[in-house]
């Protein structure tokens, strides 16, 4: 059992390595509070069916997401990140989503190196007026990271 | 490459005009030939002052500590260390009135085996870009004098598959102790709290784990991406001798492709690639 939990903890990205039938993948989402979380609101209110594997967390802006936040998702041993904001153009702050887009570009590459898959980490520009295109997105989320399986990254680890 | 005498000239000049209260610069230890950095109050103590091939540390580093704040402080850069002054001076941690900057033309230094250390090989921006005078002949008439080239150990990583370089780099987090050395020795580490501690229950998230030090190191490394000058002062001073300069040569590369031509600290008041944007920035990852 200790042999094989140390496997697993070498192996960050072995695909579906002993995973459960009945496993679920937990995603972080973290959404702009003014294109895709009103743009997630709509895609419920519009009753359009997305996959439940999402944990939505509303930030004020998309360049509000340090990083950081990604490292730290990982680490707490969430399985995807998906971070969403407005179109470029369309901040609410003018040029936040510019500085926000460099940011992601390079802690994406940076995770890629370290041995995550890309599609760990994901982003996406989703509006106030796109609610089937979020419904969307979130389905391809989750279906890549089904794909990928459980992210074994220090489970054992209590968080 | 020794400038020894006229280093101990200009600080005795220096001390004897009352410019300066502190000089920064190196001496050799009491036992080998290695070098350590000195701070030097006392006239007296000039002659200790050594600079050749040894002198590897990055002095800037210094300037953020409390013995030199608000002091007049005459200081040793070569073309590394003169980058992250320009950055430190950029974000305002240091003033230029108060200090005294002897610029070295750096012809590259030396591990304590005598090999050229790596990023010496790959320097292209070997002169002072900050300087109130400058030693040594520059190697050429502008700031670079050379064209950028991916880091090789960073260019054979990327040649890996994905699941090794996720166990090599597993190997590496498993290395570091969390003692923070790197963090200390950098020099543009210059916060008061740093939140790679990671305030709420310290005594578990400052443990030496892999996910503390995956956490830890990535987070570092992602504040010093765009700022980062490729002066291995961390990696000089890890105790683990983890390849530090892996994840911040990555971030350089990546900055470079695609957003900026230029070097952090090469130009003057330029705060780092995350301070600015650029509409044609690459768009095409994000869905």
């Amino acid at each position: 059992m200790e042999a094989e939990a140390k496997d697993q903890l070498v192996s960050i990205e072995k695909p579906a390595l002993a995973a459960p039938p009945d496993w679920q993948p937990v995603i972080i989402g973290i959404l702009c509070n003014w294109c895709s979380y009103a743009g997630s609101d709509l895609t419920g209110t519009s009753r359009i069916q997305y996959p439940p594997n999402i944990r939505i967390i509303r930030v004020p802006c998309s360049s509000r997401v340090d990083p950081w936040f990604l490292i730290k998702s990982l680490q707490a041993s969430a399985d995807g990140v998906l971070v969403s904001g407005c179109h470029p153009g369309d901040c609410h702050y003018i040029s936040g989503n510019y500085y926000a887009r460099r940011r992601f570009l390079v802690i994406k590459r940076l995770l890629n190196f370290v041995g995550y898959h890309e599609n760990r980490v994901q982003f996406s520009w989703v509006s106030a007026a796109e609610g089937p295109k979020f419904a969307q997105v979130v389905a391809k989320v989750t279906e890549d990271i089904k794909k990928l399986g459980p992210l074994h990254l220090y489970k054992k680890e209590n968080f | 490459m020794d400038y020894t005498k006229q280093i101990q000239e200009i600080a005795a000049n220096l001390f004897a005009e009352g410019k300066i209260d502190v000089f920064v610069g190196y001496r050799t230890t009491g036992w080998d030939n290695n070098q350590v950095p000195v701070l030097i109050a006392d006239p007296a103590d000039v002659p200790k002052l050594v600079f050749n091939d040894k002198s590897v540390f990055n002095l800037v580093n210094y300037l953020k500590r409390e013995h030199t704040r608000n002091k007049r402080v005459g200081i040793v850069v070569k073309g590394c260390d003169s980058r992250s002054l320009n950055l430190l001076l950029t974000e305002s941690q240091v003033k230029r009135e108060k200090l005294y900057v002897v610029g070295i033309c750096c012809e590259g230094v030396t591990d304590e085996e005598g090999n050229k250390m790596q990023n010496c090989t790959e320097c292209i921006v070997p002169n002072a870009v900050v300087s109130d005078v400058l030693l040594g002949t520059p190697t050429g008439s502008e700031t670079v004098t050379g064209s950028y080239r991916l880091n090789s150990d960073v260019e054979v990583l990327h040649q890996k598959p994905l699941a090794e370089r996720a166990a090599w780099f597993n190997e590496v987090f498993e290395g570091c102790i969390r003692c923070n050395a790197c963090r200390h020795s950098c020099p543009l580490c210059y916060c008061e709290k740093c939140c790679i501690d990671q305030e709420t229950a310290t005594l578990y998230h400052g443990a030496n784990t892999p996910s503390s030090a995956f956490h830890a190191l990535m987070t570092w490394s992602m504040h010093l991406a765009g700022r980062c000058v490729d002066c291995r002062n961390c990696e000089k001073a890890c105790p683990s001798h983890l390849p530090l300069h892996l994840l911040h040569k990555q971030n350089e590369a990546v900055i470079y492709e695609n957003f900026q031509e230029h070097l952090a600290g090469v130009i003057e008041g330029d705060r780092g690639a995350f301070y600015k944007y650029s509409l044609k920035d690459p768009d095409d990852f994000i869905m």
